[in-house]
């Protein structure tokens, strides 16, 4: 689980442009959107690409991305628990 | 129909950033092509907001700030553009990911910031600007179109405070592809020495130069823009000829008035013979200068050399390096006329006098 939270740190830094994070700057269990690491709407679409392109997974219902994207830790465990 | 100049905010391949003409040395590139002098970006723009930028992004939004803070104006009441390639990097990007990905997984960030207007729109978007907002995309005559708007607009409220931009950045692939196709010169040692080479093409530039433009006189206006035209594809020199000398008449001046010409000569001898006849006819006896040799040949670099005319009206000085074959600056400097045409298709006539 830690080696995917690192590996999702890394990619997440580069598809949204945080060019100025460190993948220890982020807390895996902060929320992504509002407080924490502050994402928008936008960058919910890169998520959701992101999760279908290098993983393989397609997210069906749009409602469910509020739980899936909380932190990068839910992130994981979405993976996990759905990558084929 | 005028525009007065209130404010300047200027990116160019020149120290133009502090809008002072040419402190110091021009600057001379290597090669065929030049690149802007960016300013540290941090110090104008939040991190969260520059994170989704490109360049040319980054480019407008500082340069507009610049702008808007010269003229001690929070809010314009209009934005109005002109870009001949808009948003190229981002377009790149965008065409780029559907054919690596086979149309598929397809990001929003490249694909909103690939149109021509992105960067109007993100101004507008980070001032809350909900008025005007239009951008023309019209090749070489993006920014006269945007001029000629703002002038328009400006005849009906003159009380309006508009902010006007020309604005192209040129990308790694898009020069690969003119080079391809001969727009640039091979083997040109330097910037400067332009006018030295006697192969075909030109040199390729980019730039972001901004204005506040608005209908009252006011002591701390740079100079005005007193008359924009165009014309498509002169058949002859007369007709060339013609429309210079009817485009003054009609603002009740003639040749004997203007002060200073700046010709859009850009190297390839093939196009700036046009501009070499006219120095040896109607232009005969004018003071003659150049721009292209400090910000390349670009689709809106006529709003470089409108930068240009406002600075060398406000200061009454006009900087040597774009003088052509030594011309005397005879002073006062009352009106300053642009001429620039590209590969004789678009040709355009900008006028510019002090205020």
């Amino acid at each position: 689980m830690e080696e995917l939270i690192q590996k999702l740190k890394e990619e997440i830094i580069e598809v949204l442009n945080l060019e100025e994070m460190e993948p220890g700057e982020i807390d895996p269990d902060a929320p992504l959107f509002g407080e924490g690491l502050g994402l928008d709407s936008i960058d919910a679409l890169e998520l959701i690409v992101l999760l279908e392109k290098n993983y393989g997974i397609k997210i069906e219902d749009p409602k469910d991305g509020r739980k899936i994207f909380f932190s990068l830790r839910t992130m994981a465990e979405y993976i996990t628990e759905h990558q084929k | 129909m005028e525009a007065y100049i209130r404010g300047i905010g200027n990116i160019s391949p020149q120290h133009s950033w502090d809008n002072i003409l040419f402190p110091g040395e021009v600057v001379r590139y290597e090669g065929n092509r030049l690149k802007c002098i960016e300013p540290d970006y941090k110090a104008y723009i939040k991190p969260i907001q520059m994170r989704r930028m490109g360049r040319i992004l980054k480019m407008g939004v500082s340069a507009a700030g610049k702008c808007l803070r010269d003229a001690s104006v929070d809010m314009p009441d209009a934005i109005i553009m002109g870009t001949g390639l808009g948003m190229q990097s981002d377009t790149e990007k965008f065409l780029t990911a559907i054919l690596d990905n086979d149309e598929k997984f397809l990001t929003p960030t490249s694909f909103i910031q690939s149109t021509h207007n992105t960067v109007g729109a993100h101004i507008a978007v980070m001032l809350k600007c909900n008025k005007y907002n239009f951008t023309y995309v019209n090749d070489n005559l993006s920014f006269e179109g945007a001029l000629l708007d703002s002038m328009m607009r400006l005849s009906d409220d003159p009380s309006e405070k508009i902010l006007l931009a020309g604005i192209d950045e040129i990308t790694d692939s898009y020069f690969t592809i003119t080079k391809n196709a001969g727009f640039w010169k091979e083997d040109i040692p330097d910037n400067l020495g332009l006018l030295n080479h006697a192969g075909s093409g030109s040199i390729a530039g980019e730039g972001a130069s901004f204005f506040i433009v608005t209908g009252e006189a006011h002591p701390d206006n740079y100079a005005r823009f007193a008359g924009i035209d165009s014309f498509y594809k002169p058949e002859s020199d007369k007709e060339i000829d013609d429309f210079i000398t009817a485009f003054l008449a009609k603002r009740n001046l003639s040749l004997d008035d203007i002060d200073l010409v700046i010709t859009g000569i850009n190297g390839d001898p093939g196009w700036d013979s046009g501009y070499f006849r006219l120095q040896d006819t109607l232009f005969k006896g004018k003071t003659l200068a150049y721009y292209k040799h400090l910000c390349g040949e670009y689709y809106t670099s006529s709003s470089f050399a409108s930068w240009l005319a406002a600075g060398i009206l406000k200061t009454q000085s006009c900087p040597e390096a774009i003088l052509l074959n030594n011309s005397k600056v005879n002073k006062p400097l009352r009106n300053i006329l642009i001429y620039n045409h590209l590969r004789n298709t678009n040709h355009a006539l900008i006028l510019l006098s002090a205020c």
